[in-house]
């Protein structure tokens, strides 16, 4: 995979527009993920991914090789996301959440078409819930656990992307269980 | 007191970094304390409940609007790409720009002074005043016969080729060429007389 990705930022560099689609491919659904559970809506979150992509782009030149891609993509868009989180604090909209299925896709309504629908239900008010849960917490913290738990990386990769030391990301883990337990223990 | 220990070793167990020694230490407090397995339990459902987040997916066209919305390449890239994907015309335009290059300097370079290439230099006679090489009658020249900034007048037999470049070739009636007689004077001339000889070189089984 390393090798791949490796072969098509090459590719990509030398201004190859098709290695950079598959790099797209690889990485849409993993970055508009991070991003939807950072801002929790779509809208922003398809925004945030697109201009991580077009940042990612942009700075190809300067993409030091050492580094994973992965490490380097998901550092851009969790600075993106801090930063768009800063900016829009003041004006949040109620509307938001009474849309109902926001952040369900196609793919997650097909499927929990299969369960009856009182299961739907509750499927529906735990990942409210959870976004809820995860939309209290700091960004600082919020943005390392959606790394840890949601795209599933390693202590040392997280590390990486926001650059501060191991140790300190164990500490913001910690405390991001801790506060997510004291939400989340009563459902 | 013993229990917030415990909390900070629950962590390591989560982070799946505890040593052995601890792991014991925090399974046997388990066994005796409620508090911490509640909250050992609660965590883990935490985690839990994150990790089941549904996977949401970006709208299908998104490939699509984000390469719709990239610069146009540098035009030095697109020409770069260009000459990567096309080797064989690039190593044959550095050819034909080194090859016109030398062509032009051997034309520029050159001075007004009568210069002759011949294999028997010897058999020539040359007048200076009259600025022209002459091949006597009644001798043979072997080979080609080249003359730079003067004229040729042949009266006798040439076994080759007569060539004046900014100059003249006159032929007596006593002259014999076997080869083919030319004058050159203008530049484009001299380029069609070099790209001649280089055809000929290249063929040289063909006629």
């Amino acid at each position: 995979m390393d090798f791949v990705e490796k072969r098509l930022t090459q590719r990509a560099k030398r201004g190859d527009r098709e290695a950079f689609a598959e790099l797209i491919e690889i990485y849409k659904d993993k970055i508009f993920q991070l991003a939807y559970r950072m801002v929790g809506n779509r809208e922003d979150a398809e925004d945030i991914a697109q201009e991580t992509f077009l940042r990612v782009y942009a700075n190809l030149h300067a993409y030091d090789e050492s580094y994973k891609f992965s490490t380097w993509i998901y550092r851009i868009a969790t600075n993106l996301c801090i930063d768009r989180g800063r900016k829009k604090r003041p004006d949040f909209s109620l509307d938001e959440e009474v849309e109902p299925g926001q952040g369900m896709d196609w793919y997650s309504r097909l499927s929990s078409n299969e369960k009856g629908p009182e299961d739907k239900v509750v499927t529906q008010e735990l990942q409210e819930t959870v976004q809820d849960a995860l939309s209290q917490l700091a960004p600082k913290y919020r943005s390392i656990m959606i790394l840890r738990y949601i795209e599933d990386l390693s202590l040392q990769e997280i590390s990486d992307i926001v650059k501060l030391p191991v140790t300190t990301i164990k500490t913001r883990i910690h405390r991001g269980r801790e506060a997510l337990r004291s939400k989340l223990r009563f459902m | 007191m013993e229990c917030r220990e415990m909390i900070a070793l629950i962590h390591e167990f989560l982070d799946g970094e505890i040593d052995e020694l601890s792991n014991q230490k925090l399974q046997s407090h388990l066994q005796a304390c409620a508090t911490c397995r509640r909250h050992l339990h609660e965590l883990q459902r935490a985690i839990a409940f994150v990790q089941s987040a549904s996977h949401v997916h970006v709208s299908p066209d998104f490939t699509a609007r984000v390469l719709a919305q990239l610069p146009a390449p540098p035009k030095t890239r697109r020409f770069s790409n260009w000459l990567r994907n096309h080797p064989f015309l690039t190593a044959a335009a550095v050819f034909l720009f080194l090859m016109t290059g030398s062509m032009f300097a051997s034309w520029f370079e050159q001075d007004d002074t009568l210069q002759i290439s011949s294999s028997s230099m010897d058999k020539l006679k040359i007048d200076r005043e009259r600025n022209v090489v002459v091949v006597p009658a009644g001798t043979t020249i072997d080979g080609d016969l080249v003359v730079r900034n003067g004229n040729v007048e042949v009266l006798g037999k040439v076994k080759g080729n007569v060539v004046a470049i900014e100059g003249k070739v006159v032929l007596a009636s006593t002259a014999q060429v076997a080869g083919s007689t030319e004058s050159i004077e203008a530049i484009f001339d001299w380029i069609w007389y070099e790209m001649k000889n280089l055809g000929n070189d290249l063929l040289p089984i063909l006629p």
